[in-house]
């Protein structure tokens, strides 16, 4: 897996939380169910939190826990979804989410640009070409109609 | 009309660059036929029965000579020496090669023209009016208003991946020349009670296998918002938007599962959430678009001496000019139509020669710009009465002069077929049998709005014809379905089923016989559409089945 954000390839300080160890200490990805059954005990956890949504999830089941993350974690389940780009924009603006929202699961690097517009800041590829070729695309245009979030 | 600015130019001058790549990866190996399907699409490729077909968006309708000229070029180029002009104001070319498709597109970049978002699951071409700007009954010209929602559609980040097609059509006349109501958004331009300028919003409308009549998510939205409603809504929809089943993908099918009201109340919430941000549009936004669009300049007190010894002089020419001429605004001009549905070519089909005529025409006789409708004709708007004698004996010669428009030879006709992988049946031989038929007659019959699709999905509008014909597959054999009474004037209206599907050799006589029931039952001067909603559905229904046994 290959991470970009900010126009380069970037390496990725976070892993999915083992929810069979939750104390073990680190940047930890949780799932919204898991936050929500676990709240108190995750409150003491050593690193930095970050929280994985589906792109159907509804803003108001998390949108009053954002606090707790430093990363909003989206999942894209099939390249054609475009659920995830509006959650992004409401996290983004609605929710006034100012840290990292990442992007996994089925994108395209023809995608890249769409992605990092709607609000997202960082995309995971699953190999370094396909993220290479993610950040050559992010030139491909150089004006846009829509105002930029 | 619009001219790209420099910023405008540079997008669709990258988006070739950007298919011209993605096209190369696609014939490497390294984008799957899965991966590159939307790309393509998007960029108004299908991969059709023969070869793949490529769609290019005339926005709103208005093209300039230059343009059509490309068009005829392209023809001839890459294709068989024709293109076909769709209802929702394209050009489909059906044979080029996949390979040259980037050398088209950047051909048509080259006189301002673009493919951008002529297919796939993301906003489809703005359509409107074809007389937008010269028709008498017009509260707003809303050419405009349909660019400026133009740039805002074209490469929108959030919406083009959205659960399925989605398609915009805006009016300015209380007369609905643009089918607004079977739209997935139908704008009717509106002034309120406070004089200001603003829309009607229609939602969820849409034919295919479902055929909806929008209904109004509010009856009067600012102009300053009108984007921002927009927004709401198409967010609204990409988030709520069923894609579990593409059948069922549509805004229409989230309308009627969520209720109008509750829907309207998402929407709204969003929209209250939105409106005070950068999509409002303030007075220099609109006008510095509205600059593009202002009026050519008319002769004054244009002389109609020589039209109107024409009439009197010759009756064809007379026939053609009730039948294929409307008033124009201005004195001294009439809008001119040029009929794409000849006896000799399937419906909405022009070849090189003619496009490249019409054009030459334009530049003489109509300020150098033409439109295409809903109808698949074309329009010259702007000639000058004592021009169109002249005009008419070229078109004559062109064989684009047929005294048919709004009859039912001018019928709407989707490709069937013979080109599309869709299609359960043929509808061009059809359209064929109808003209031979009723060519003769087609006057004398009056105003009858005949529509026909090959399959369900509805290109052909077949549910909004006062006669519609859909073509259905009956184990592997071609039967026809036939509807009457639909309507997409002022009140678009479905049509009725009239019964059992018909053989293929017998529709061009099921046809005859629905006519013969309209002119035995017709008073004076009444229309098809009235003699129909007067007598009821069972005497076409008798005539057509008892003659049929």
């Amino acid at each position: 897996m290959t991470l970009i954000s900010n126009k380069q390839i970037i390496a990725d300080n976070w892993r999915l939380l083992d929810e069979t160890h939750p104390t073990q200490p680190g940047n930890s990805i949780v799932s919204l169910q898991f936050w929500l059954d676990n709240k108190e005990h995750l409150g003491q956890h050593q690193g930095e939190l970050g929280l994985l949504l589906s792109g159907d999830e509804n803003p108001e089941a998390f949108c009053n826990e954002l606090n707790h993350f430093s990363l909003i974690v989206i999942e894209i389940p099939n390249f054609v979804d475009g659920r995830a780009y509006s959650l992004a924009q409401l996290i983004r603006t609605r929710y006034q989410f100012g840290q990292e929202i990442r992007a996994i699961g089925d994108v395209l690097p023809d995608q890249a640009g769409y992605l990092f517009r709607v609000g997202f800041s960082s995309l995971q590829f699953s190999t370094q070409e396909l993220a290479t070729l993610a950040l050559s695309k992010l030139n491909d245009f150089s004006h846009h109609y829509q105002p930029a979030i | 009309m619009y001219l790209y600015n420099e910023f405008d130019q540079k997008i669709v001058d990258e988006r070739v660059n950007e298919f011209r790549h993605q096209t190369q990866r696609y014939l490497q190996g390294e984008l799957t036929e899965e991966q590159f399907r939307p790309l393509r699409l998007m960029n108004g490729l299908y991969i059709q029965t023969h070869a793949p077909m490529l769609r290019i968006n005339i926005p709103y309708g208005l093209l300039s000579s230059k343009q059509l000229r490309m068009f005829a070029q392209i023809s001839r180029q890459y294709d068989k020496n024709y293109g076909h002009f769709t209802t929702r104001q394209n050009i489909q070319f059906n044979w080029p090669t996949l390979e040259s498709v980037p050398d088209i597109l950047a051909d048509l970049a080259s006189v301002q023209m673009h493919a951008i978002q002529s297919s796939g699951n993301c906003i489809r071409n703005v359509t409107s009016d074809p007389l937008a700007g010269v028709c008498a009954d017009e509260i707003e010209d809303p050419r405009p208003y349909c660019e400026i929602i133009r740039q805002w559609a074209t490469l929108h980040p959030e919406f083009s991946y959205l659960p399925r097609k989605f398609k915009i059509a805006v009016s300015g006349s209380p007369k609905d020349r643009a089918a607004t109501q079977v739209h997935d958004i139908g704008l009717h331009m509106k002034i309120n009670e406070q004089g200001l300028l603003g829309f009607e919003v229609l939602v969820g409308g849409g034919l295919g296998r479902t055929p909806v009549i929008g209904q109004t998510i509010r009856p009067f939205i600012e102009q300053e918002y009108i984007l921002s409603y927009l927004e709401a809504i198409l967010r609204t929809y990409n988030r709520f938007g069923r894609r579990d089943n593409k059948y069922k993908a549509r805004i229409k099918i989230l309308v009627r599962e969520t209720g109008l009201d509750a829907f309207k109340e998402l929407v709204e919430a969003e929209w209250q959430a939105i409106k005070g941000g950068p999509l409002r549009l303030n007075n220099d936004d609109i006008q510095r678009i509205k600059n593009h669009f202002t009026p050519f300049s008319y002769h004054q007190g244009a002389s109609d001496t020589l039209l109107t010894d024409k009439l009197v002089s010759d009756s064809t020419f007379k026939q053609w000019y009730q039948q294929n001429t409307q008033a124009h605004k201005q004195r001294g001009y009439r809008i001119v139509f040029v009929s794409l549905k000849s006896p000799n070519r399937a419906p909405g089909d022009a070849t090189d020669q003619q496009m490249d005529a019409v054009a030459n025409l334009a530049d003489s006789f109509s300020f150098g710009h033409l439109r295409t409708t809903h109808d698949q004709n074309l329009v010259l708007t702007d000639v000058k009465q004592d021009d169109l004698y002249t005009l008419w004996q070229q078109l004559e010669e062109l064989d684009l002069a047929t005294r048919n428009i709004g009859t039912i030879t001018d019928m709407i006709c989707c490709p069937g077929l013979d080109f599309c992988s869709l299609a359960n049946a043929s509808s061009i031989d059809i359209a064929q049998g109808i003209t031979e038929r009723f060519n003769d007659q087609a006057i004398e019959l009056g105003d009858i709005s005949l529509k026909m699709s090959g399959c369900m999905n509805g290109c052909g509008h077949h549910s909004i014809g006062e006669i519609g014909i859909l073509g259905v597959d009956k184990k592997g054999e071609q039967w026809y379905q036939l509807t009457l009474g639909g309507s997409d004037s002022q009140q678009s209206q479905l049509g009725q089923r009239l019964g059992p599907s018909i053989a293929k050799e017998n529709v061009v006589n099921a046809i005859d016989n629905i006519v013969s029931v309209y002119k035995e039952n017709r008073t004076d001067n009444e229309k098809f559409a009235k003699t129909f909603n007067r007598v009821g559905i069972q005497a076409f229904k008798d005539k057509v089945y008892d003659s049929n046994k």
